[in-house]
């Protein structure tokens, strides 16, 4: 279970003994919440006037002229967060929550450079890093990127490399 | 004095493959092997305590990613103690809608879904396959590669390929430094033949990273995981890695599916003396608990080992069906080459190829089998028209379409000046004329003119420096007059920012709309429901070149 879901669980057993047991720490479901399931899917396609790049451009404001004419560089070409975001409740609306989650830590990996991106995935590598240099790389993300759930992902994986004796010598 | 019949056999080609007898206790058995653990699972206040037999203060890595993220565990418990022939007859029954049998197979542990299928006949299976394939339409997978990294002659035939209805084209290299212009000779080739062919370049796990991030690739799938922890070790990744690296790539707005196969274990000398198809299930989880969209399964680049094995072929198809019932993608392998014999190798692949699965082949050598750098195919360039006629003969949509000689042609040689015009714009190594028109006619890299291989590699080095992109492509497309494959290329790249492809089993149509397993997904219940052959796809595929129709008589 990743952190994320336990804390969910936690307060909502918190908020039980507490006797409303009407509050839920669910997720919203994308169908109730605000409307992205499987009807708005394809969104490149249904709704591409609410879909955003990484820079803000609006998909369907995108064409080949404005390559062209250099409006539109390849930092445009990047995916947003909010995007991740909708597809990972069109996952959850077709009930596939694995992939949903995995959509939701790389919505957070947006932020980081591609190649921090390339050398954090090296880190996690068998024998690469220490202990105390994983749980620092999850500092790095969470303070200066704000990835919350990568970072616990990855002290979780140095915890489990240490017990697996799986971690770089100190 | 030897039996004159007996030596004719052993001249036949199925006796130069390697057969082994059964030895459970080094793991050299398929499937249903006496060491594989019995099914079992306890929970305890929302954690797995006890997983298959073991008890969580002893998980291994797998055990524990699996346990804590790839089971469903409201009704797990439950689930595990349900009759096993039960659950295999609910996988068959075609009164059973997939979405049901979902919610039961992604309940199971690894152990239950391997005595689950363990239960089954390849026939069983394969009606399984086409209930539980995800997407609706089957598709194909190819390998665009050549022994000289010749980037004219990958262009021209992935041109080919895509005309020939492969809906995805993988590369790989000789030469590692090839890689830059080995992936952007399939896409421009890929994109002349049909736009919105999804391509991509397999290479070591970062440099391939790189290259989906800078747009010249689509999409990636070596991204190899392993059912025991000391394989996974050898693999220099651990399951945290591997699904860290799965989210790096939907990051980038890039569609990834893992790797896994029967018989990696035993090959690496690691199998814990368990079943190849109770390790594969293992890999199957460690997909599933990464949120990996899909897999590409079916033993491989290990297919000599089940192949070798009773019941191999079976477990293949196994291993199989059991990514598709835990809702993955399913590109099914029918790659490396496994056999001399003809007959083998097509009763193989006729385990994907009737039921139909996401991509039958995984892939397909576009190119005559000496070309091909995935050490060799199960099908290639050579097997066109047989597979056509196979399609044809069974009334099969196994993903190609018969071409005319004069398509093929046109398209190999516009693929070919693409790729010199965006060479030529990008400031890269010269492509000829010569090389055009041998690229336009070659059937491989023998009738290809050599390239100066040094300067090639200078000039990929240099570009990656300079940080070319994808957009770099699209405008040197446009530069040299090839406004088409331009705007394909464009297209490609407008995905990555909607990331409609992400989803389980997506694929493109020629005008660029998603199809995957959320918007048309598999709804089989029995004849004339789930995938049908529309009449017009009917005429296409019976309009062979060879046939003899009565007019022209």
């Amino acid at each position: 279970m990743d952190q994320e879901q336990l804390i969910r669980q936690i307060m909502a057993e918190v908020m039980t003994s507490l006797g409303k047991d009407s509050v839920t720490f669910q997720k919203k479901s994308p169908a109730a919440g605000n409307g992205i399931g499987r009807d708005q899917y394809p969104l490149g396609e249904k709704m591409p006037e609410k879909v955003k790049s990484a820079t803000g451009k609006v998909l369907s404001d995108f064409s080949l002229e404005r390559v062209k004419n250099g409006e539109l560089t390849a930092e445009d070409f990047r995916i947003a967060p909010e995007t991740l975001e909708m597809q990972a409740q069109v996952a959850d609306s077709v009930d596939r929550q694995n992939l949903a989650r995995n959509m939701r830590r790389a919505a957070e990996l947006i932020a980081v450079p591609d190649d921090r991106l390339l050398g954090v995935y090296n880190a996690l590598r068998p024998y690469r890093s220490t202990k105390t240099e994983l749980y620092g790389i999850a500092d790095e993300l969470e303070q200066k990127y704000h990835c919350t759930v990568n970072a616990a992902f990855i002290r979780e994986a140095a915890d489990v490399y240490e017990k697996r004796g799986r971690l770089k010598a100190e | 004095m030897r039996s004159k019949r007996f030596e004719a056999l052993d001249a036949r080609p199925v006796n130069q493959d390697g057969f082994v007898t059964e030895w459970p206790e080094v793991g050299l058995m398929a499937m249903n092997s006496p060491n594989d653990p019995k099914p079992s699972i306890r929970i305890e206040h929302g954690l797995v305590v006890e997983l298959d037999g073991k008890l969580r203060a002893d998980f291994d890595m797998i055990d524990t990613f699996i346990a804590d993220y790839g089971i469903r565990l409201e009704n797990a418990e439950a689930v595990c103690k349900m009759d096993s022939l039960d659950l295999a007859r609910k996988l068959v029954d075609i009164n059973v809608p997939r979405t049901e049998v979902v919610k039961l197979t992604t309940s199971m542990t690894p152990a239950k879904i391997t005595e689950v299928v363990g239960t089954m006949t390849v026939l069983e299976m394969m009606m399984a396959v086409s209930k539980m394939r995800a997407r609706l339409t089957p598709a194909n997978q190819c390998h665009v590669t050549n022994l000289k990294d010749n980037p004219v002659q990958i262009a021209a035939d992935a041109a080919e390929a895509s005309l020939r209805g492969f809906a995805e084209e993988e590369t790989t290299v000789g030469i590692g430094r090839y890689a830059p212009f080995n992936a952007m000779a399939i896409m421009v080739g890929a994109q002349v033949g049909r736009p919105g062919i999804l391509t991509q370049c397999a290479v070591e796990e970062a440099t391939e990273l790189n290259l989906g991030m800078r747009g010249f690739t689509a999409y990636a799938e070596t991204v190899s995981v392993y059912g025991t922890e000391a394989v996974f070790m050898d693999g220099d990744d651990t399951p945290w890695s591997k699904a860290f690296l799965a989210s790096c790539y939907a990051s980038r707005g890039l569609k990834m599916r893992f790797t896994s196969g029967t018989g990696s274990e035993v090959q690496m000398g690691y199998a814990e003396g368990k079943s190849m198809l109770y390790l594969e299930s293992r890999c199957i989880y460690i997909t599933k608990a990464a949120g990996s969209q899909g897999i590409q399964n079916g033993s491989v680049s290990c297919v000599g080992v089940p192949a070798a094995v009773p019941g191999g072929i079976r477990a293949i198809l196994a291993e199989n069906l059991i990514a598709m019932a835990l809702d993955l993608e399913c590109a099914s392998s029918n790659d490396q080459t496994f056999t001399h014999s003809d007959l083998r190798r097509v009763a193989r692949s006729l385990m994907q190829f009737v039921p139909g699965t996401d991509f039958i082949c995984s892939g397909y050598s576009a190119t005559p089998n000496y070309d091909n750098m995935f050490a060799g195919s199960n099908w290639d360039a050579d097997d066109f028209d047989d597979w056509l006629i196979i399609q044809r003969d069974l009334k099969v949509d196994g993903g190609l379409v018969p071409v005319l000689e004069d398509d093929v042609v046109a398209a190999r040689n516009k693929a070919a000046r693409a790729l010199q015009a965006v060479f030529k714009n990008l400031g890269l190594t010269e492509i000829t004329d010569a090389e055009i028109e041998a690229a336009t006619y070659a059937r491989g890299s023998e009738d290809m003119p050599p390239r100066n291989v040094v300067e090639d590699l200078k000039s990929a080095e240099d570009m990656m420096k300079r940080g070319t992109t994808g957009v770099d492509i699209v405008k040197a497309l446009s530069k040299g007059g090839f406004e088409d494959v331009a705007d394909a290329v464009f297209g490609m790249l407008k995905q990555r920012v909607a990331g409609d492809y992400l989803h389980t089993s997506a694929i493109l149509t020629r005008d660029f709309e998603v199809i995957s397993a959320v918007n048309q997904p598999n709804d089989y219940r029995g004849p004339q429901t789930g995938y049908q052959i529309s009449d017009e796809k009917w005429a296409i595929l019976k309009n062979i070149r060879q046939a003899i129709s009565p007019e022209s008589i």
